[in-house]
């Protein structure tokens, strides 16, 4: 773990490092010009003059005591500048992962009653609609017309700031309707990923033989399905699911950027085109470790489904 | 343009508020604005950091001596009037008697020395107040500017975001202003506005700062300003009423679009000291460009009608020098290298590039600065292929490779927007400049261009305190650079200002939003 | 598109059962004539359709239909059709030469890892999981700002940072199929090491590897995009992705100039999983017994 960490870090730094241009020419555009000297001045300040194993050196022992340094752009403590925006990616990513698990498995065990039937391939294809659409072209279309010809939902942001009420609820239904088009963006893309691998493990463990035992037991098809079939077709799709949440925040930097959702996502694009190392470092480094979370998370849910899986 | 423009550095101003132009019945007080901005500004402290993403904050929590109207005419804001005496190298600031800064601490002469002090340290704009050699403080509300030399330039560097004055007690802690944790958070300015929050990348907002030096003002009880990057997403928020105010918008398309909302106002006004202008720059020290001629060819190939017709579907205006056409120096009557493709074919006969068999003289490569100028990017590339000039498009993948690309001089043609800056001696003589041909800084004389007669007469223009001897000059000078061609200016940006009809008194003076608010207010 | 790591028979069959059990399924034999309409479309299409895509032809912006131009025009007076006839070709390069990339590096690392075991398996593992980890899509923009945004680089950015399931897909199928008989037998008659894995063991793993890598063609195809979309495409090309990536801002009222190569894309893609399923069922063994 820490050794991928290490790698994370080093890999990045380096191509970053060799890519062209730095903070300096950065502040230099968002300043409309600059001087010879401010921008060499920046440049000491920020160690950018130092050789780059000094760099490299200096800011691995500063995370290794727990320092991710401060936002070359925002001079702001990169630690609380991801705290900032991490609840909403968390949010959208979460709310996200959620819902697609649920229609998917939905749509999985729907189809799995009649696999060769029309329904069948009527689900197959819809879940595909998410699968093959490029997520932000989704996006900017849902937006286009929820938002514009049939104006049901806020354009951007996460939260409406004009309402000064101290009702939780009213801040809480805010915030879902801020959030709803781009759950349903971000979770359309794995609805087909999702709904096939419940389909297919569905029809696997429905031909075993503990559930024609239990068939043969005279349960109905109901229990059937859904206490045995169903609990024990499931651990694939979470294992799927664990290991795609990188994907999932892959994509959620588009559907950030579609939406100004005020994500991690988009700080981390910034970050790179802005050449602010710290910033990007801390939040890969960030986003190994909620990876890792989340893959424990998976692991303990494999374990609750089923209490044969050694950790 | 107004012709007694800097005539007033020789008159005392009075305040008279009323006089800035625009006439409105009382406007109602409190209510919020939401305006949208497209970037997250790196922080809030324009005394340390330029840019109107920080100019449009900066100008509501800070304060400078004066203001501008909108014929180019300064006006009293923090200092209530000043006298200028010695040939323009004595400047006497009285500041207003009973200001404070938003911590309740009154705003003193002092204050202004220290302001001056930091900015001329700190802010990439050097010109501003390069001349500037000391400030006395008499008493605590009078400061005299004392300088080397005459220099016309001081008043606008006074003004709109510029000059913002910081509290000493605050920023002059020891602390390095330019990485000052009090630029983010707990900022203490001296403006209308004090900050409630600021979350980069989210929204900045502002709160009405009620002990505020001009009774009654401001008029809005809060601004909120959502930081929206995406200009559908803006424009769809415009259109349906979740923002009131959106400046600086630049993309043709989204302006030709909402003139059309009954509900909204779209204007191109208040940008003139801003003054951006796209244009084609050439390396004129290597490669093909560095020839004259084929300079001149590239510029009659390219039809600048078009741009201005097709790509900025009409609403940008011409601009055929360096300086903006909205600002008082602007010469019009230059060659203008209008679309004629037999000349441009037969300059580059004469100067002996003949064409190869399969039609083409000589290859070159063009940058764009910014993805706004992708279009001109590629249309460049199809015109120049009318005359002979195969042009590869190179797609910087971001900012920094761009500018390391052609800081470094490592380009032969680059789509540009450059500012202007209010003065000619702030944001236009730094491209021309033999003296400002600095590898690695962009925005400096990265065309390598240098006329020893151009240095001269800009030298000349930055110290002529007489206003129409100065516009003379830079006439002169505009002259000689339309016919040295080291860029080829084809247009303004074209900046417009949207807002919805229940917002009255919109910035409209000079400085678009890195003015003031103070006097907008909300409608029933 | 899914990766199936749960085979656990030998695998290779008749050529020609592999082939019926394909065109038994509508969904795709329908996948495949799209794809090959589309690749004729992008190869041979522009000898019915001369337009270059780059000339500016027409007034920007001229809607689908008026005019004669059945797409309409870009913000350049470009040809719309035009762009999705020839970037047709490009962006199926792209995502053939990205999948090809990524299948090089996955089935390289996968075979090694899967067949050595020991400290190179768990090296090797240890460099899948951290590209598994990731934000494929931030990395791949880091390499981007790298070397520029050239269409090679941009291709081999997608390439480098994909290749993780096939890795995967390859260890397991290494790990299972090293044990067998059959490799077990040439192992003893004096099979080198390199012998082995490329030609006894590789082989009988192609399936899902197969598979996986024609999934990660339309993966790619949408991953370009999903770039152009954020800026980074290369002008001097046209694909699909960059016609979005350029149009992007003027959505609004010319929806159209990002709605018709969202389709392509988005046709192109399903078909590619149409044909993914039906390689999937033909290839694999159970699934076609079902």
């Amino acid at each position: 773990m820490l050794l991928v960490l290490l790698v994370v870090v080093v890999l990045n730094f380096l191509m970053l490092h060799l890519a062209p241009g730095d903070i300096a020419d950065t502040i230099a555009q968002t300043m409309g010009g600059a001087d010879e000297q401010d921008m060499a001045e920046l440049r000491k300040q920020y160690g950018l003059d130092q050789p780059f194993f000094i760099q490299l050196f200096n800011y691995v022992v500063r995370v290794a005591l727990l320092d991710f340094g401060h936002s070359h752009f925002y001079n702001l403590p990169v630690f609380d500048l991801i705290m900032e925006r991490f609840p909403a990616t968390l949010l959208l990513v979460f709310s996200a992962q959620i819902l697609s698990l649920f229609v998917g498995i939905l749509l999985g065990v729907y189809a799995a009653q009649n696999p060769n039937g029309l329904s069948s391939l009527f689900v197959n294809m819809f879940s595909l609609f998410g699968y093959a659409a490029p997520v932000f072209w989704t996006g900017i279309l849902l937006l286009i017309a929820f938002s514009l010809h049939i104006p049901i939902f806020p354009v951007s942001g996460m939260r409406d700031i004009t309402i000064e009420s101290s009702n939780f609820f009213v801040h809480f239904f805010d915030v879902l309707r801020h959030l709803f088009l781009p759950m349903i963006t971000l979770a359309s893309i794995f609805f087909a990923y999702y709904s096939r691998l419940c389909r297919a493990s569905m029809l696997e463990v429905l031909g075993a033989d503990f559930v024609r035992t239990a068939k043969a037991k005279g349960l109905s098809k109901k229990d059937v399905l859904l206490k045995h079939a169903l609990k024990n077709s499931l651990s694939p799709v979470i294992t799927f699911a664990g290991l795609s949440f990188s994907a999932v925040v892959s994509g959620a930097i588009l559907v950030e950027t579609v939406y100004s959702w005020p994500g991690l996502g988009t700080l981390a694009f910034n970050s790179i085109i802005s050449r602010d190392t710290p910033v990007l470092l801390g939040i890969l480094i960030f986003s190994t470790l909620m990876v890792t979370v989340g893959n424990l998370l998976t692991d303990l849910t494999l374990k609750a489904l089923d209490p044969r899986i050694k950790i | 343009m107004n012709k007694h423009f800097l005539k007033t550095l020789l008159l005392t101003a009075t305040l008279i508020f009323t006089s800035l132009g625009v006439s409105f019945a009382e406007p109602k007080k409190g209510g919020t604005l939401i305006a949208a901005v497209g970037n997250s500004p790196r922080h809030l402290n324009p005394a340390v950091q330029s840019g109107i993403v920080t100019g449009f904050p900066g100008a509501q929590l800070f304060a400078t001596p004066i203001r501008y109207d909108n014929n180019w005419e300064p006006q009293p804001y923090l200092a209530e009037s000043w006298e200028i005496s010695d040939g323009g190298k004595t400047v006497r600031l009285n500041l207003v008697k009973d200001a404070v800064f938003h911590d309740g601490v009154p705003i003193k002469s002092s204050d202004v020395k220290f302001s001056l002090e930091t900015i001329k340290k700190n802010h990439p704009f050097k010109t501003m107040f390069a001349p500037v050699v000391s400030v006395e403080t008499p008493d605590e509300h009078t400061a005299i500017l004392k300088l080397s030399s005459p220099h016309p330039a001081l008043m606008l560097a006074m003004s709109s975001q510029l000059m913002a004055i910081i509290p000493e007690h605050v920023y002059g802690d020891g602390q390095d202003p330019k990485t000052h944790p009090q630029n983010s958070e707990n900022v203490v300015g001296s403006g209308p506005f004090k900050l409630v929050e600021f979350k980069s990348g989210e929204h900045i907002i502002l709160e009405r700062f009620d002990d505020f030096f001009i009774d009654g003002r401001p008029y809005l009880d809060k601004m909120v300003l959502k930081i929206i990057k995406d200009p559908a997403t803006r424009t769809i928020g415009l259109e349906n009423g979740e923002i009131d105010f959106y400046a600086f918008e630049n993309v043709a398309r989204n302006i030709v679009r909402l003139k059309k909302n009954d509900n909204l106002t779209v204007t191109p006004d208040g940008y003139a000291a801003i003054g951006p202008i796209d244009w084609l720059a050439f390396n004129t020290k290597d490669g093909k460009t560095a020839d004259v001629n084929v300079r001149r060819a590239i510029a009659y190939a390219i039809d600048r009608n078009f741009i201005l017709k097709a790509i900025m579907l009409g609403v940008a205006d011409e601009a055929r020098t360096g300086i903006h056409p909205g600002s008082p120096f602007y010469e019009p009557n230059v060659e203008p290298y209008n679309l004629d493709i037999d000349k441009a074919n037969k300059i580059l006969d004469d100067a002996g590039y003949k064409k190869g068999s399969d039609g083409m003289r000589f290859g070159l490569t063009v940058d764009f600065g910014w993805p706004g100028l992708k279009p001109n990017a590629e249309y460049t590339k199809a015109a120049l292929k009318k005359i002979g000039i195969d042009v590869t498009v190179r797609a910087s993948a971001d900012f920094p490779t761009w500018a390391k690309t052609v800081s470094n001089h490592n380009f032969d043609l680059t789509w540009d927007t450059v500012f202007n800056w209010g003065d000619p001696v702030i944001g236009v003589h730094r491209t021309y400049q033999t003296s400002n041909i600095k590898k690695g800084v962009i925005w400096s004389n990265t065309q390598q261009y240098s006329n020893p007669k151009v240095d001269a007469i800009m030298e000349k223009a930055g110290v002529e305190n007489d206003m129409d001897k100065r516009k003379a000059l830079y006439s002169d000078l505009q002259k000689m650079l339309a016919n040295d061609l080291p860029v080829y200016w084809t247009n303004t940006l074209p900046y417009h200002t949207i807002y919805s009809k229940k917002v009255g008194n919109p910035p409209m003076g000079i400085w678009a939003t890195s003015s003031p608010m103070d006097m907008t207010y909300i409608k029933d | 598109m899914l990766e199936n790591e749960e085979i656990d028979e030998p695998t290779i069959k008749p050529v020609k059962e592999i082939f019926q059990t394909f065109f038994k399924s509508y969904s795709a034999v329908t996948g495949l004539f799209i794809l090959i309409g589309i690749a004729v479309m992008g190869f041979i299409g522009p000898l019915f359709y001369p337009t270059d895509p780059f000339d500016m032809v027409w007034m920007p912006f001229s809607p689908p239909g008026a005019d004669g131009f059945l797409l309409g025009t870009d913000y350049l007076g470009r040809d719309i059709l035009s762009q999705i006839i020839n970037g047709a070709r490009v962006s199926i390069a792209i995502g053939f030469l990205a999948a090809l990339v990524s299948c090089f590096i996955g089935v390289g690392i996968g075979s090694f890892a899967g067949f050595y075991g020991g400290w190179v398996e768990e090296t090797l593992m240890r460099i899948t999981e951290f590209f598994q980890v990731l934000p494929t899509l931030l990395f791949a923009m880091v390499i981007v700002a790298l070397f520029g945004s050239s269409v090679l680089s941009i291709t081999l950015a997608i390439g480098a940072v994909s290749w993780a399931s096939v890795a995967r897909i390859t260890r397991s199928e290494f790990l299972r199929i090293k044990e067998l008989d059959f490799v077990l037998a040439s192992r003893s008659s004096g099979s080198n090491n390199m012998a082995l894995i490329f030609r006894v063991i590789l082989p009988n793993a192609a399936a899902p590897i197969i598979v996986q890598s024609a999934l990660l063609v339309g993966a790619a195809i949408t991953f370009e995009a999903g770039l152009a979309f954020l800026g980074l495409s290369d002008p001097n090309v046209i694909s699909w992705g960059q016609v979005i990536g350029s149009n992007r801002v003027y959505i609004l009222d010319a929806t159209y100039t990002v709605t018709f190569p969202g389709i392509a894309i988005f046709i192109t893609v399903l078909a590619i999983s149409l044909v993914g399923d039906g390689l999937n069922d033909a290839l694999n063994p159970k699934l076609r017994s079902r």
